[in-house]
């Protein structure tokens, strides 16, 4: 017998009732069941597994491990130069603002959160420290001075700092040179962080209850140590690392598309590419619900026809049925089962 | 006595009309629905059933608790793995069911939300891997907000922001992605399990079985 | 402190990697499973599969 296509109407329509054979099935059993099984799968997993658990780092610690990173961005969110103080909203409005052709989305939803990296990092800490008249000296002098020495200031001092080296207690020996009140501030503020007091001073506001860490994570992550440790366990971008979980773990494999965009071009080379992606995914996971309706991508499963294996037991009959001559009156139903159980639905 | 203008009684008869009990829960399948791969359905909902039931322990005791006890990091594991379990087998489900063109005859919204509770699924489970207060949750938050930063989601929806995102994952999100298959499963009890596709579409003979889709008139 | 483990995960990972493709060996081995097991529910029998068959 030639194979006939049937068009997509017609495919809809020979699908939406049926009048064949029913067999008893219990549902209800069987989601028991099911529930049995694989909570012992995940009790088995988590047996032979575990889950892994790698302890926060802290500011402290990234004071501690690397003082000149720290000094480093802690100058740079002073003189605005880093990528909190350049980000755009929803923090400020600096410079760097994601875009898309004529899309401004993250401009659109204005600045949320705003943050101020020189008072927010430097400044309100600092002015946290009870009882220190030369700091308070220093930073009122860095703060009367002009920009253009601020400038020249913080410029000299973050070039030192490439070529600093720690002393004992963590601290920061630094060449001498044109840094105005730099150093003064940056001792106290490094002091003060190394002992604790930055971590729970970032976290504070003008209410006793806190559960917004956003202070405190986006100053380390403009620094280094969350990305060392990153890259140490394979979770950089470029490293497909939204797919990785730390240690040997299996990640969420399930955004391997999400993260497939951040290796090439020109998402992984786009100022804009966190946009882009996300409009790519976008468009892409509105596809994904309505294939139902678009033409070709839901023909591939004719065109890929598994489905004869999937129902190779009812094909196998259905061509039984065809291939014997024709009873009395009429073909009955191919393979006939059980006669319908009571409460199956008809159609 | 009739609806009326008894809004209780329109809605009940409305609601029995549209589901009847014995299509709501049917003690009978179609005999054509002879594979394993029918399974990957029911193993998806058992593993939300872990994944809720491992996380309203874990709720019980607050986000702090696994961390420094060996009973809340085992509940923990258990949670993680009910979630690589519960995407392994929703993704093999939609393979199984886009390989059966199972959308056919007005089964669209059945494809539809299912798509969407996987779509939700996702920033479900983002959400409760940014509130593990760990590292990898300290890493997640950092990244994935330029991300959303740049897109203008996270002008409203602030993933360094642990008390929100924790509240999204044990609540809010949970319950769009518990509706969604909820609605997802009344869906496939409305329009029955997708028949086969027709025998014409393999050449087998027209004078198929009476009662098994065919050619349409 | 935690129950350990019989396996220990809590090592850096193996990575393959190739051009661009750069992935962990746990995550492979999760996507060969899900293929494995996608195929192996299409293709094993069912039970009571052959009971209607006619003889």
């Amino acid at each position: 017998m030639k194979r006939k296509r049937l068009s997509t109407a017609e495919l809809n329509a020979a699908a939406r009732d049926y009048e064949g054979p029913y067999k008893p099935y219990d549902l209800v059993k069987e989601l028991c069941i099911a529930v049995v099984v694989v909570g012992a799968l995940a009790l088995l997993l988590t047996i032979f597994f575990s889950s892994p658990d790698e302890p926060p780092s802290t500011i402290a610690q990234w004071a501690h491990q690397l003082p000149a990173d720290f000094v480093t961005t802690a100058v740079s969110e002073l003189d605005g130069t880093s990528d909190t103080a350049q980000y755009g909203p929803p923090y400020n409005n600096g410079p760097s603002a994601q875009f898309a052709w004529i899309l401004h989305p993250q401009a659109w939803l204005g600045v949320s959160h705003p943050i101020n990296t020189a008072e927010d990092y430097v400044y309100e800490p600092l002015a946290s420290i009870p009882g220190d008249p030369p700091l308070r000296a220093a930073t009122a002098t860095y703060k009367a001075a002009s920009s253009k020495n601020q400038t020249t200031w913080t410029t000299n001092y973050t070039n030192a700092l490439a070529k600093a080296t720690v002393g004992p207690g963590d601290t920061l020996k630094v060449a001498t040179g044109n840094y105005g009140p730099v150093p003064k501030m940056m001792d106290a503020l490094l002091a003060l962080a190394q002992s604790g007091g930055l971590d729970g001073a970032l976290l504070t506001s003008s209410q006793f209850y806190q559960t917004d860490y956003t202070k405190p994570l986006l100053f380390m992550a403009d620094g280094s140590l969350l990305a060392d440790r990153a890259q140490a366990q394979h979770l950089l971008g470029g490293q497909w690392g939204m797919m990785n979980e730390t240690g040997s773990y299996p990640g969420q494999v399930w955004l391997w598309l999400y993260t497939f965009w951040y290796q090439i071009p020109p998402w992984s080379t786009s100022a804009n590419g966190d946009l882009l992606v996300f409009l790519v995914m976008g468009v892409l996971s509105i596809a994904l619900v309505l294939i139902p309706f678009i033409p070709g991508l839901r023909d591939i499963p004719r065109w890929l026809p598994l489905y004869r294996l999937i129902w190779r037991d009812h094909y196998r009959e259905a061509r039984l049925a065809a291939s014997r001559p024709p009873a009395g009156g009429g073909g009955t139903g191919g393979g006939g089962g059980p006669p319908e159980p009571s409460g199956a639905a008809a159609a | 006595m009739s609806g009326g203008r008894n809004w209780t009684v329109r809605l009940r008869e409305a609601g029995v009309r549209a589901m009847p009990p014995e299509k709501l829960l049917p003690d009978g399948q179609p005999v054509y629905m002879s594979s394993w791969i029918y399974l990957f359905g029911v193993l998806t909902i058992a593993a939300l059933v872990i994944i809720i039931g491992s996380g309203v322990i874990l709720g019980l005791k607050g986000p702090a608790w696994w961390h420094y006890t060996g009973i809340g990091h085992f509940f923990n594991s258990v949670h993680l793995w009910a979630v690589e379990l519960f995407f392994f087998f929703m993704v093999i489900h939609l393979w199984g069911k886009f390989f059966m063109v199972a959308w056919r005859g007005g089964r669209a919204r059945t494809w539809m939300s299912g798509a969407i509770a996987f779509l939700i699924a996702i920033p479900c489970a983002f959400t409760g891997y940014i509130s593990q207060q760990n590292f990898d949750a300290q890493w997640i938050a950092t990244q994935a907000k330029d991300g959303l930063n740049s897109t203008g989601i996270g002008a409203f929806f602030n993933v360094l922001n642990f008390g929100q995102m924790y509240t999204y994952h044990v609540l809010l999100l949970p319950v769009i992605v518990v509706t969604l298959v909820a609605a997802h499963i009344l869906l496939v009890r409305r329009s029955g399990i997708v028949p086969p596709l027709p025998l014409s579409e393999l050449g087998i003979g027209e004078a198929a079985s009476e009662g098994v889709a065919g050619s349409a008139a | 402190m935690s129950l350990a483990a019989i396996v220990n995960l809590n090592h850096p990972a193996t990575y393959v990697h190739w051009h661009f493709f750069d992935m962990s060996v746990s995550n492979i081995v999760v996507i060969v499973l899900m293929i494995i097991v996608f195929f192996a529910a299409i293709l094993l029998p069912f039970p009571g599969s052959r009971r209607r068959s006619e003889s």
